[in-house]
């Protein structure tokens, strides 16, 4: 440390040499470090993962038909996809991330979205050319449900547990499929047509990403 | 004054951490000293906005951190430096400074300079680029120092600074907030009495979530004259000050 030399006025010269940044627009530069604090990559990597293997259970025809059996597998990768999204809500910084400005609750919010637009355009495209059941609608639907979840349960335990709700979530639903329940707060054992499913899904996707934007992942 | 507290207290269910603070301070080096559990680390966290106090009054750098506009001001102006640093291994220095220079809201031009400087400051300058992983207790220790100073803050806020720091680091740092505190106001909370001594210009040593004592560091050595207790005088000063508070 330096302290009690007096000020140095660091040049060009000093700034260049400590790694390739410039003066720039704020907010890419902000919002890049901010998903690779947060693991963005391996979480892109992770819903890539979730995407292949469905492509395979499709084409293996593990995922066959439209009754509860078939949407089982599909259900557990939607899971894996969404518990990928909530555990990269994880703040490694702690409070001194905590103590900083306002533009924290936009980069929060602009990751949630992010990841969660991926997760399921990554389902989406698995599953392009194969038959889904429920099609794309009930991937567009299921997945920012059980985000929803995981971000729910980040705010609640933390973000590396952030997979247990989701996890416990489909536990329940693989139940509801299979004893064919009606009640749309179990929104992946309902039709993909179903409105109340959707209305529920929605209003926990939107409630979710507020809670995560505002508060974030439970502080360790 | 930079920090004004008015019956300060902070609960965590039926303890109360800190109980009633008053506390007021402008530019210099505060340092605040007590044992573990005295609620030097509750009090920092409210400073630092982390937390809401339970009852009392709190300006900082003269506004209220209870309003939203307030408090983000406040929070453009402040550095703080927790007692357990988080930080992402795969960072390099310069990006975990950055990060925190544009968390900040620092003008994108007075980036590069301003983390340049600050890493510079914590003699970091030849670790510019190595990854956090790669770095000491110490030299992370130093990464946070600059994380806590790149906006050049009004108000600082360091929670336990000099834990992992070797005695050549100590001295440095010692030196580093003297400078910083010329003309803004730093809280240092310490167990180490001779930081305190050598850094700075008011002390407050707490007990159980209360000041128990509050003054210059000359005036806690000369409470500690006829004390038995403790090899230094600061040292003295600080245990009959506590022993006074248990009885």
């Amino acid at each position: 440390m330096t302290g009690a030399m007096p000020r140095v006025d660091l040049g060009p010269d000093a700034v260049r040499d400590m790694g390739p940044f410039r003066p720039g627009p704020t907010g890419p530069r902000l919002f890049r470090l901010h998903l690779i604090s947060r693991q963005a990559p391996g979480a892109l990597a992770a819903l890539v993962g979730c995407a292949v293997l469905l492509r395979v259970a499709l084409h293996l025809r593990w995922i066959q038909g439209g009754g509860a059996s078939a949407q089982q597998l599909l259900l557990l990768i939607e899971c894996g996809a969404a518990a990928a999204v909530a555990v990269a809500t994880r703040n490694p910084f702690g409070e001194s991330e905590r103590s900083t400005g306002f533009r924290l609750p936009l980069l929060r919010l602009g990751a949630a979205l992010l990841l969660t637009g991926a997760a399921v355009g990554a389902l989406v495209l698995g599953a392009v050319g194969a038959r889904l059941p429920g099609g794309a609608p009930q991937v567009l639907r299921d997945v920012p449900g059980l985000t929803a979840v995981g971000l729910l349960t980040a705010a609640a335990l933390g973000g590396a547990l952030a997979w247990v709700g989701p996890l416990t979530y489909t536990v329940v639903a693989e139940f509801a499929l299979l004893e064919d329940w009606h009640t749309p707060w179990m929104w992946p054992a309902r039709p993909p047509h179903d409105l109340g499913a959707w209305v529920c899904a929605g209003l926990a996707f939107a409630a979710a990403t507020a809670v995560a934007s505002v508060r974030g992942d439970r502080a360790a | 004054m930079n920090i004004e507290t008015i019956e300060l207290t902070r609960r965590f269910g039926r303890t109360r951490a800190v109980d009633g603070v008053d506390l007021s301070t402008g530019p210099g080096v505060f340092g605040l000293l007590g044992p573990n559990g005295a609620g030097k680390t509750s009090l920092l966290r409210m400073l630092a906005t982390v937390i809401p106090p339970s009852s009392g009054t709190m300006l900082l750098l003269d506004r209220d951190p209870s309003g939203h506009a307030p408090r983000r001001e406040i929070r453009r102006r402040l550095g703080y430096l927790p007692q357990n640093l988080g930080y992402y291994p795969g960072f390099t220095v310069v990006e975990f400074v950055e990060y925190f220079a544009l968390l900040r809201e620092m003008p994108p031009g007075r980036v590069p300079g301003a983390v340049a400087a600050a890493v510079e400051r914590v003699g970091l300058g030849d670790k510019a680029k190595a990854k956090l992983r790669t770095l000491s207790g110490g030299m992370l220790r130093r990464a946070g120092i600059a994380q806590a100073i790149v906006n050049e803050p009004e108000l600082l806020l360091f929670d336990e600074p000099t834990a992992g720091l070797d005695p050549e680091q100590r001295v440095e740092f010692r030196s580093l907030i003297r400078e910083l505190g010329q003309r803004a106001t730093v809280v240092v909370s310490t167990h180490l009495v001779e930081d305190v001594g050598a850094a700075c210009s008011q002390v407050a040593l707490m007990h159980q979530g209360r000041i128990a004592f509050q003054g210059t560091p000359d005036e806690l050595t000369a409470r500690g004259v006829g004390h038995g207790v403790g090899d230094a005088p600061l040292e003295r000063g600080y245990s009959a000050i506590l022993a006074e508070a248990r009885a």
